[in-house]
């Protein structure tokens, strides 16, 4: 059995082995995949909730994986904020002697996120210029112009 | 509504998010579907090997106990059973119910129907190298049951 603690290096080797099998196409064809059928949480939560899916959402996830972060969500400036001050996935691959990182790990992040935000009306903007430190911010907003979901009565 | 915050440090935290096991289920059945299923069994097994490294040298200087330690600690970490008869040339593992499997059937993920490659292929690449080997005796779809062998690998090549 491989733990759930044991998955973030699996899923650092998926990429690692979907990169040797096709290069970098092929490992975001994956994160695709996944986004679209693993992600229906997120997409539910954000639909009805709006922002606040948001909201809910990593406050489940980021605290089993024992995250350092701050997360801010001003539903009146329509904006939700993760700062990730150690990332406990990046963190636990850069500790690992056996094996390094797949050079695109946190590239994934942004995709699957995206991927189901994006359509829903809002923007995302990853800064993941510090990943090599386990530090990154992660912002969802609006789009201007766009009602989101959950929002009913909100113009912009 | 004024804006909201929270602030949590690592500390603050067990480190134990089972939803994992549903996002490397998807994996497998994406595997499978994209390259087949060998590719899942290579998958696993290159994991395993690069992964387990430091197992697999405990394995080779201490033999089965390695294991068994190994064992032991995951299903604890993860809630479930797992008996162990251990021997010295011998480890059997007996689960009656995975508790990733449980997780992903209550949380409504689709279990890949590869997932038993996550103890064969898994169990297999750790015991790459070493004078151990691996089989899988039975294994249960709905619950992930199982029960599992290692031995001492001139059984296996006398066999």
């Amino acid at each position: 059995m491989i733990s759930c603690t044991e998955f973030i290096p699996a899923y650092s080797e998926l990429f690692r082995y979907l990169d040797e099998r096709g290069g970098h196409d092929e490992v975001v064809r994956f994160w695709e995949y996944l986004s679209d059928n693993f992600l229906h949480n997120l997409r539910d939560l954000v639909t009805e909730h709006g922002l606040r899916g948001c909201w809910i959402y990593w406050s489940h996830t980021l605290n089993e994986e024992a995250a350092d972060f701050t997360m801010e969500l001003d539903e009146e400036a329509g904006e939700f904020r993760i700062i990730m001050h150690h990332c406990p996935s990046k963190g636990l691959l850069m500790e690992l002697e056996q094996m390094e990182p797949y050079h695109d790990y946190c590239g994934h992040c942004d995709l699957l996120y995206r991927r189901v935000l994006e359509p829903l009306g809002f923007e995302c903007i990853a800064d993941l210029s510090e990943c090599d430190r386990a530090r990154c911010s992660f912002v969802v907003r609006r789009a201007a112009g766009r009602s989101a979901p959950g929002a009913a009565g909100i113009e912009q | 509504m004024p804006k909201e915050v929270m602030e949590r440090r690592a500390s603050d935290n067990e480190y134990l998010h089972r939803d994992f096991h549903g996002a490397l289920s998807s994996a497998l059945i994406y595997l499978e579907e994209r390259f087949g299923p060998e590719a899942v069994r290579e998958y696993l097994g290159e994991f395993a090997h690069a992964y387990y490294a430091p197992l697999r040298e405990d394995l080779l200087a201490r033999g089965l106990p390695a294991i068994a330690e190994r064992l032991r600690r995951v299903y604890e970490t993860e809630g479930g059973e797992a008996r162990l008869r251990l021997t010295d040339d011998e480890l059997i593992v007996e689960v009656p119910a995975c508790p990733a499997v449980r997780h992903m059937r209550a949380r409504g993920y689709a279990v890949s129907p590869m997932w038993r490659e996550t103890i064969r292929s898994v169990n297999e690449g750790i015991c790459e190298g070493t004078p151990w080997e691996f089989e899988l005796l039975q294994y249960r779809e709905d619950t992930g049951a199982s029960t599992g062998r290692f031995f001492r690998r001139e059984e296996a090549d006398a066999q």
